[in-house]
């Protein structure tokens, strides 16, 4: 018998913390076969989970382009991301997944491509960057915009350093007002004021949002403002989930299960859909 | 024409053999489909109301592992689960009943095969029965069935005096016929129709495409609050539902080293159904998790699977502690399009 919930098994095998309450995992598999005949999109999620307390959803927040590892990054809010926040190196953790739909990367190639993050919502999008960093010859200008509450809560701090750094990638930090510290040397406001200041072109370009509803919420229209189309603003939804496979009837937005057809969707798609989201 | 018949003192004596064959054979009571002990009494009376709960449980289990795994310091080892894989017989089950097995199917198949629902489904046989019950609740006809619709049974049983007209339907059920005709006999199939034809039929209360419209085109519309008001969020429509199939994935541990990850039944009227660990949730109000569970049943499912979610035996209904009634609240969304 095919058993779909039956997870693969992973060892931590590094532990990196963000900010005090995110981290992030690397994870191998312990079965090298599996490990052979693993691939993956960008966007695409898992449900992993501590074997006694439960599971859990993320993003996959590592890029496909680099397959010797995979890395997931959770803010310790209920009981699985607790328990996933005790644990040690070399631990064992279940792992269901890839599923889901992907960015659209390929689509992307030859196009100049905008990726605005807030908090923890940079782990989706950060997939993404890695992805298209690189192929990095294969993509034309590529902007990073990414906020977070204060200084503390910015996460993938080294990844940001690391981006900052390259000439051929522009990078904007901001932390919201009073986040700051005082050798705080990037910008400061919400992100979609940093947006609007920016305003990157919207000519041959596609914007990859990702972050808190309030953060998507006024930073479409600004986006809107400068010239994006509906369908060239890309997000990724994070409904509560329990099965990933279309069954457990949670995560569904009107007839659509976002564990299927989403996570990924386009702003246009997004505005066809019940507004309960 | 002629049909299969089997008198009622043959059909107790081919429950005996079956239990003996290792059989478990269900039969409706009052609160449920419930085992037959051996030797007795197999009384299928189909103008009684219907049971208080489906016999979705026997396929779909209100909670069911789907792993085991044995914890040894860092180390895990997964075992999976054995399903039972003896037959069940469903004995008398009303049309309404029978048909909720194929529609619960398309979602347990759509895409990932749950391959525990599927050997259940299955290894169970249905013999259907003519139903000839029909209170205010009931609204079988609105979704497309009907008291004599054999749609999902693999046998049907019409009763008639001493015994009952037997109609073939699925090959499962010829399979089944083959193996027992020993028991049966045969009866002029004008018998079986007369009994048929007589049938009170609920009537037809709703428009099923009206319903799906007046939904797409009113998301927002007020009368899903008034319906928000009077629920309570007990979630006993979902149990009892024949259809419903929402559910949950939690650990249990028996002790630090050994556990099982189960499948258990949810429903979508509970407030945690859908709160995200944020704190955000997007059907945050009863108004919201209500309207959920009609649009549900009567456009996203149709919408998606091409069957409505309901077969209208009205049991979410009858159990309801504050008396809402399905029926009537799909009546009056189907006239609210009219107007």
């Amino acid at each position: 018998m095919e058993n779909i919930y039956k997870p693969y098994l992973m060892e931590v095998k590094e532990i990196i913390p963000e900010t005090p309450d995110t981290t992030t995992f690397r994870l191998k598999f312990k079965d090298e076969s599996v490990a052979k005949m693993f691939t993956f999109k960008a966007g695409q999620f898992a449900e992993y989970s501590v074997f006694g307390e439960g599971e859990c959803t993320f993003c996959i927040a590592s890029s496909p382009t680099r397959t010797e590892f995979i890395e997931c990054s959770f803010k310790k809010y209920g009981k699985v991301t607790s328990a996933l926040a005790r644990l040690n190196v070399g631990d064992t953790i279940g792992f269901r997944g890839p599923y889901g739909n992907w960015f659209p990367v390929d689509e992307m190639k030859g196009m100049n491509v905008v990726f605005i993050a807030g908090g923890i919502g940079l782990a989706p999008v950060r997939c993404v960057i890695d992805n298209v960093l690189d192929l990095r010859e294969q993509f034309k200008d590529i902007t990073i915009i990414y906020g977070a509450r204060s200084v503390a809560d910015l996460v993938y701090k080294n990844k940001l350093k690391e981006w900052q750094d390259r000439n051929d990638v522009k990078t904007i930090v901001t932390v919201d007002p009073g986040g700051e510290t005082p050798d705080w040397h990037g910008e400061s406001g919400f992100v979609p004021t940093i947006v609007e200041k920016y305003a990157p072109s919207n000519n041959n370009a596609v914007a990859i949002v990702c972050g808190p509803p309030i953060m998507i919420k006024y930073t479409v229209p600004v986006l809107s403002k400068l010239g994006f189309k509906d369908d060239d603003i890309i997000t990724t939804l994070e409904n509560r989930m329990k099965c990933g496979l279309g069954k457990c009837g949670r995560c569904n937005i009107g007839n659509v299960y976002v564990c299927k057809d989403g996570p990924v969707f386009t702003y246009s798609q997004l505005k066809t859909l019940p507004q309960e989201f | 024409m002629e049909e299969k018949f089997i008198s009622q003192v043959k059909l107790q004596e081919l429950c005996n053999e079956l239990i003996d064959n290792n059989f478990d054979i269900f039969i409706p009571k009052e609160y449920g489909y419930q085992k037959l002990v051996k030797g007795e009494n197999v009384t299928l009376d189909n103008s009684l109301k219907p049971t208080k709960s489906s016999f979705k449980d026997i396929i779909f289990p209100k909670a069911e592992p789907i792993i085991y795994y044995k914890k040894n310091k860092s180390d895990i080892e997964i075992i999976d689960p054995q399903i039972n894989k003896k037959t069940n017989i469903i004995l008398g089950a009303k049309p309404c009943d029978a048909k909720s097995v194929a529609i619960m199917s398309k979602v347990f198949n759509w895409d990932y095969k749950d391959e525990f629902f599927n050997i259940r489904a299955e290894n169970t046989l249905i013999f259907g029965i003519l139903c000839n019950f029909n209170d205010e609740f009931c609204f079988c006809t609105s979704v497309g069935l009907s008291p004599k619709s054999t749609e999902g049974s693999d046998l049907f049983l019409v009763p008639l005096n001493d015994g009952y007209g037997v109609r073939i339907i699925s090959p499962k059920g010829e399979d089944f016929y083959q193996k027992y005709n020993s028991y049966f006999t045969t009866v002029d199939n004008k018998l079986i129709e007369e009994i048929e034809s007589n049938v009170k039929e609920p009537d037809i209360v709703f428009d099923s495409e009206k319903v799906r419209n007046w939904i797409k085109e009113n998301f927002e519309d007020s009368y899903w609050n008034t319906l928000g008001e009077y629920c309570l969020g007990c979630g006993q429509c979902a149990f009892v539902c024949p259809v419903c199939h929402c559910f949950d994935i939690v650990d249990e541990d028996y002790c630090y080293t050994e556990g099982r990850r189960m499948k258990n039944w949810d429903a979508c009227q509970f407030e945690i159904f859908t709160l995200h660990a944020s704190g955000h949730n997007p059907r945050d109000d009863q108004s919201k998790r209500y309207r959920q569970r009609i649009s549900h049943k009567f456009k996203y499912y149709p919408e998606k699977f091409n069957e409505i979610l309901c077969t209208g035996c009205g049991r979410c209904s009858r159990g309801c502690p504050v008396s809402i009634d399905i029926k009537k609240i799909v009546t009056e969304i189907g006239s609210f399009s009219e107007v």
